[in-house]
């Protein structure tokens, strides 16, 4: 693992995301580039952490699924794009954006 | 076409293998990648995914106005780079029908012709439109909490999710060319799969497999190095030119792949970050063929740009189908002007005060207005807030039920040049025609598909 400053561990630093949108939807998947830090991500990478980050943006609840062959972890972020892309007046209607905005989270070294 | 690898030297070892490329991944994707994959010799079978969720109702619109449109804008220009690999036998599928599979059908069978492909067959799935089944079931609409019938005129589209069962039923007809409206994207590869190695979609692991593959390719370069690039962590080479993914599909697992030479970059982690895209509950992604299981799935190098995938399990499909209903929502605009250097925040703050007054005399037409400033607070919202920076855009989006006070809003917002502010420039707006898209789940014995074959 690496990294990891006084303050905590930049999720940039050790994984990489991807953002998708269904309806109202959005699912955020984050993958560390290193398998052993899978735990650590497990652990610390929680709904709570997900939410706080995306307070103001997203409305519902967030749910968390893991995938041990991928060492994936898929958030489903729910009320998460205004309505939905075909309706919504938000500059980035898909929450394309929301994939780097997850990776600036700083979870607790 | 099942490959066996004693004939084939080029593809793994295994067994038999399917070999189906990505012809596109969305409505305008890139064709020249299409056009590479068919000519490789190296795929039997390209798919097109036409379709997003917005994409069917504007086509519908579209329709509305001109009975003969409604299909696919691209699709005789890619009939016509197409044609002389389908006469070589590569085998096309896609959703090019979109809102008038009549009409595509007959455009696709003309432009084969003109472009020299005789007597190959072409398919045309109809059924996927839903519209009068809906009107008599009257559903509700769980999104707007409000029935089918109380929308009346507003609504324009209604569109089955369609699986894999009637493409497979063309191919074993011997279609060349395939054809549908809404059809599952994942189906438009899934199916090809299954008529291949002659698997049952009872047989649901297997439909699962099919599916995953379908599910990897149908984003083009999404699983080939697009969307993954942030230097200089992550570095993909040539994304102006990367190759489409290809599936090397055997009973058990997959080789993604793509064509030597071509930009981009494909491994586990491109492919990996595909197989959750847009999916929920990973352990129940539900198709109109499937509910498949990725929950298990992995993704293993195996080589330069060769990714090994397997892991999907399925259960039985569900009982219910979705239907996508395209909605009429008014009028939307959108406005931007600049403001540069120091306190341009607070002018493009003021700009947007100035003209929120400006436009208080349609104030009963405007459903929704929003002001942000991009720079700052438009993709992030106001709680990442950060210092001045150099230069910000204002940017003005409103939902107005009349077109006529979706255009007042615009020019007020051009008027800022003037009215506004010191030092706005390069003001843009566009005011379109807004339509909403939302599921509903009704029974799958509603569909009723059906074939039609034409020659060419």
């Amino acid at each position: 693992m690496n990294a990891r400053s006084e303050s905590g561990v930049l999720l940039r630093d050790i994984a990489y995301s991807r953002s998708g949108d269904k309806g109202d939807i959005s699912n955020i998947t984050v993958i560390p580039f290193d398998r052993s830090d899978w735990d650590f991500l497990v652990e610390n990478l929680t709904t709570e952490r997900v939410a706080e980050r995306f307070a103001g943006l997203v409305t519902g609840r967030v749910e968390r699924f893991e995938m041990p062959g991928l060492c994936a972890l898929n958030f489903v972020m729910y009320g998460a794009l205004d309505g939905g892309v075909s309706t919504s007046l938000r500059l980035d209607p898909h929450g394309k954006s929301y994939q780097s905005v997850m990776l600036d989270i700083v979870l607790p070294r | 076409m099942v490959n066996s690898s004693a004939q084939n030297p080029q593809v793994a070892p295994g067994g038999p293998t399917v070999r189906i490329g990505c012809g596109s991944g969305y409505a305008m994707d890139r064709l020249q990648p299409a056009i590479d994959l068919a000519a490789s010799g190296e795929v039997d079978y390209l798919a097109f995914d036409m379709l997003a969720e917005r994409t069917l109702a504007q086509a519908q619109m579209r329709k509305n106005v001109d009975p003969a449109t409604g299909y696919n804008p691209e699709l005789i220009p890619i009939i016509r780079a197409m044609a002389p690999f389908v006469d070589r036998g590569v085998k096309i599928i896609g959703n090019f029908g979109a809102a008038n599979v009549p009409s595509a059908l007959s455009a696709t069978v003309e432009a084969l012709r003109e472009n020299g492909v005789r007597n190959r067959v072409v398919a045309a799935i109809h059924g996927d439109d839903a519209l009068d089944a809906l009107r008599d079931l009257d559903p509700e609409i769980p999104d707007l909490g409000v029935s089918l019938s109380e929308l009346g005129e507003r609504v324009v589209s209604a569109n089955f999710y369609l699986g894999s069962e009637y493409i497979i039923e063309a191919l074993r007809q011997g279609a060349s060319w395939v054809l549908g409206g809404r059809i599952a994207d994942a189906a438009l590869f899934a199916a090809p799969v299954c008529h291949e190695f002659g698997w049952s979609l009872d047989d649901h692991d297997r439909v699962a497999h099919a599916t995953l593959v379908g599910h990897i390719l149908e984003c083009s370069t999404q699983a080939t190095g697009g969307y993954f690039a942030d230097p200089p962590r992550r570095v993909v080479p040539d994304l102006h030119r990367m190759g489409f993914p290809m599936a090397l599909v055997r009973d058990g697992d997959m080789t993604i792949t793509k064509l030597p030479g071509t930009g981009g970059i494909v491994d586990h982690r491109t492919v990996g970050l595909q197989v959750p895209y847009e999916v929920h509950d990973p352990s129940a992604y539900l198709t109109p063929d499937v509910t498949a299981d990725f929950s298990q799935v992995t993704c293993v190098d195996e080589g330069p740009d060769r990714v090994l995938v397997s892991g999907a399990r399925g259960r039985a499909k569900p009982s219910k189908v979705k239907v996508l209903v395209g909605v009429k929502l008014g009028h939307r605009v959108t406005a931007e002007i600049g403001y540069a250097a120091s306190g341009c925040v607070g002018r493009a703050r003021l700009a947007a005060d100035t003209h929120r007054e400006s436009v208080r005399y349609v104030d009963d037409q405007i459903s929704e207005i929003r002001y942000e400033v991009v720079g700052l607070n438009a993709l992030v919202g106001d709680r990442f807030e950060s210092p001045d920076p150099a230069e910000v855009r204002l940017r003005m989006a409103a939902h107005c039920t009349t077109e006529a006070a979706a255009r007042s809003l615009a020019t007020e917002f051009d008027r800022l040049y003037i009215h506004g502010p010191a030092g706005g420039g390069g003001v843009v707006s566009d005011v379109k025609s807004m339509i909403g898209v939302y599921p509903v789940y009704v029974d799958a014995g509603l569909v009723e598909q059906r074939l039609e074959l034409v020659e060419s």
